[in-house]
């Protein structure tokens, strides 16, 4: 016997009523996040009858504060459909499958949209309509599934329940007879956690795309920690050393008492090596050395330079490195000469410049003095007006820098002036 | 191949086989090269399991040999050279800059050290590799990167502080009694040292031009220490730097000097700088040299 379990109203937790199904029995069909099929088979020793067991079914969803509608059937299809359609318990008896279904509507069959579509302009309005209908007749317009229908409508349902595979949490916890301090004895009791939480990855094929640790402290309270590896890991000893270098950033702050760790799975990845391609670095290795390079990369001082879409000079982004594949026919013709590369100075160093006819003559700023030689410019730049207007003339200069504060001898420089606010600044080196 | 209708099923399959073991084989692109190689002709004379093996080990040797190609996977990388691609500096520097050394770059101001470093990272990560590079003054300018076709993705750039003054590097001790630029520099050192430990990138470099006299600070055993971590790897270390600061028994050090700079015409306002042009010595006594040129548009 198959019981369907269905909630009318909006749910306040999407699997509440999978988790009152699965109170009575394991096989659980689970349709996220209703109707709920359960197979009731053997259930009949504790409930001596089905109107008792449905009844029972009705308490436990109300003592979840659940508006539950229950139908109980012989066959998969009739459950599902009458526990939708009719509220408080229903029981259909063996066999009377298809005058329980006849009067509903046709909609609660869950055909397709093209079907259901067709069946309306037939002038077909309830399950029984579509019962009526000659088999053979019906196989002729719809194909396979004409027949399939019809008996689905007469409640003859020849599918088996799949039973929705509960939940797996990879947790494990190690509760500790005497607090640890210290990174070496937590670097073992960590081995003895992680290593059968990762066997239990790789048994599933997974690997762990985070890893929640939740240390107990002495004194009563959770030092809770995230860490989120630009890849997935199954190995243990990276895992370990990511822990590790994460509790060295933020350490706890009491001894710890009892270590909980929580992985998040995700199926783990194949990959097709090439023989062509350039070898491409272990993701955990990767992951490892970012995490070492901790105090750079968690304040924006490490990562990727990225331009960005905007006509202000010196814009960039820095983002996380993380180095995909490299695409094929990336590689181009490098170029014939090396360019000129500005080194910045940021900020860009504010200078006191004398000109001639509008030509930069001397220029002084910290650690930089001297004539200029040559001057090419201006070349104006502007834009933003909108929000941050910035407007500059750009210069790049040859300085015969003057002896004294280094650097001495001669260089050449950018220069701009501001011209939203009349002064000159030196951007970077040409070097 | 079309089957004939007047002969036998049997006759078929034989006929079919004998024409299997006869056929020139593979219609790659590769055996045709490695036909041409051999100076014969994709014909029954190649046809064997033996001699399609020997052309593409032929292939597979051939290609080894070109500097620019990215490694095959399970190639040993340790003995060929990072080269930059700009041709007179790798005949400079027979190569390139040697994997599993201390290089060096230094020169002064407007001398080319950045563009010889953006150059050297370009050829790095346009093969699909990963370089690193170690700033601890904030230098870098990600748009002069892309434009010397840098591959920003692959590029890991660790910046030092924010400067707290407007002079581009924090002066002075702080309050609290530790020097800021020695504590920089320590740290970017340490980075360096994960960094090539790592064994992951093939280029790592450490731009301490512009802090000649906070890098005399240091103790000289850094470099000495630097020199061991990367010396089994095949990563290539790279120190930017105003004069010589280390390089070991096997690296090379590239000295740069200005050589003035060209502009596209008298000054005026249609003015442009065309290009930087410096001297490029290789080795600390000055062997080779070449005349380089960076394009500035």
């Amino acid at each position: 016997m198959y019981g369907g379990l269905h909630a009318p109203h909006p749910l306040p937790d999407a699997g509440a009523l999978v988790a009152v199904a699965r109170s009575f029995t394991p096989r659980v069909e689970a349709r996220t996040p209703t109707p709920v099929l359960l197979d009731l088979s053997g259930l009949g020793r504790l409930w001596p009858t089905p109107q008792e067991l449905g009844r029972a079914l009705l308490d436990a969803a109300a003592a979840r504060a659940i508006e539950a509608q229950v139908a109980l059937a012989f066959s998969r299809a009739t459950a599902l459909v009458v526990a939708r359609a009719c509220p408080g318990l229903t029981l259909v008896p063996a066999g009377g499958e298809a005058a329980a279904l006849a009067p509903l509507p046709l909609a609660l069959l869950e055909l397709q949209a093209e079907q259901q579509e067709l069946l309306a302009r037939w002038g077909l309005r309830t399950i029984g309509d579509l019962a009526r209908l000659p088999p053979a007749a019906l196989a002729a317009r719809l194909g396979p599934d004409g027949p399939r229908l019809v008996h689905l409508a007469c409640g003859e349902d020849a599918g088996i329940l799949v039973p929705t595979p509960l939940p797996e949490r990879f947790e494990t916890t190690l509760e500790l007879d005497w607090p640890v301090e210290g990174r070496e004895p937590l670097a073992f009791l960590l081995s003895r956690v992680l290593e059968p939480l990762t066997a239990a990855l790789a048994a599933r094929g997974a690997k762990a795309t985070a890893l929640a640790v939740e240390l107990g402290l002495v004194d009563a309270t959770t030092h809770a920690r995230r860490l989120r590896p630009a890849a997935p890991s199954g190995d243990a000893r990276t895992w370990r050393t990511l822990v590790l270098l994460d509790l060295e950033a933020h350490p706890p702050r009491d001894a710890i008492a009892q270590i909980t760790l929580r992985a998040e799975p995700t199926p783990a990845r194949a990959a097709q090596f090439s023989l062509l391609d350039p070898a491409q670095p272990a993701p955990e290795k990767l992951a490892e050395t970012l995490a070492r390079l901790h105090a750079w990369t968690s304040n924006g001082r490490g990562g990727s330079p990225q331009l960005v879409d905007t006509h202000r000079p010196g814009a960039f982004a820095v983002s996380s490195f993380a180095p995909g594949p490299l695409p094929r026919g990336r590689r181009e013709a490098a170029s014939p000469l090396p360019r000129v590369a500005l080194r910045a100075y940021r900020p860009p160093r504010l200078a006191h410049v004398l000109t001639k006819a509008g030509v930069p003559s001397f220029v002084a700023a910290p650690g930089l003095r001297g004539a200029v030689a040559a001057a090419a410019g201006p070349w104006r730049v502007s834009g933003d007006w909108w929000d941050e207007a910035f407007s500059r003339e750009e210069w790049d200069v040859a300085l015969e820098l003057r002896p004294g504060r280094a650097p001495a001898g001669s260089g050449a420089f950018r220069l701009f002036l501001d011209r939203l606010r009349g002064e000159w600044f030196v951007e970077g080196e040409l070097d | 191949m079309t089957l004939r209708p007047d002969i036998t099923r049997g006759e078929q399959k034989a006929k079919l086989s004998m024409s299997a073991a006869t056929l020139p084989v593979l219609p790659w692109t590769a055996f045709d090269e490695a036909s041409r190689v051999h100076g014969s002709s994709t014909g029954p004379a190649v046809a064997s399991v033996a001699e399609r093996k020997r052309a593409l080990e032929e292939l597979l040797r051939a290609r080894r040999l070109q500097a620019d190609d990215p490694p095959l996977r399970g190639e040993d990388q340790g003995r060929r050279p990072l080269a930059t691609g700009v041709a007179e500096l790798d005949a400079l520097l027979a190569g390139g800059f040697p994997r599993g050394e201390q290089n060096e770059i230094h020169g002064p101001a407007s001398s080319g050290r950045t563009g010889v470093l953006l150059a050297l990272l370009a050829h790095t990560t346009r093969t699909g590799a990963l370089a690193a590079l170690v700033d601890p003054l904030d230098r870098l300018d990600p748009a002069s990167a892309a434009a010397a076709g840098v591959d920003l993705a692959r590029l890991l750039w660790l910046r030092g502080p924010r400067p707290r003054g407007c002079a581009g590097w924090p002066s002075g001790a702080s309050g609290g009694g530790e020097d800021p630029q020695a504590k920089a520099l320590a740290e970017a050192t340490a980075a360096v040292a994960t960094l090539a430990g790592s064994g992951l990138f093939d280029v790592v470099a450490l731009d301490l031009a512009g802090a000649d006299h906070e890098r005399r600070r240091l103790p000289s055993t850094t470099w000495l220490r630097l020199q061991r971590l990367v010396e089994d790897t095949t990563t290539a270390l790279v120190l930017v730097a105003d004069g010589h600061v280390a390089c070991s028994p096997g690296g090379r050090a590239l000295a740069l000097e200005p050589a003035g700079l060209r502009f596209s015409g008298p000054p005026g306002p249609a003015c442009l700088l065309t290009a930087l042009t410096a001297r490029a010595r290789a080795g600390r006594h000055g062997l080779r040299t070449a005349e380089l040129a960076f394009a500035a548009v």
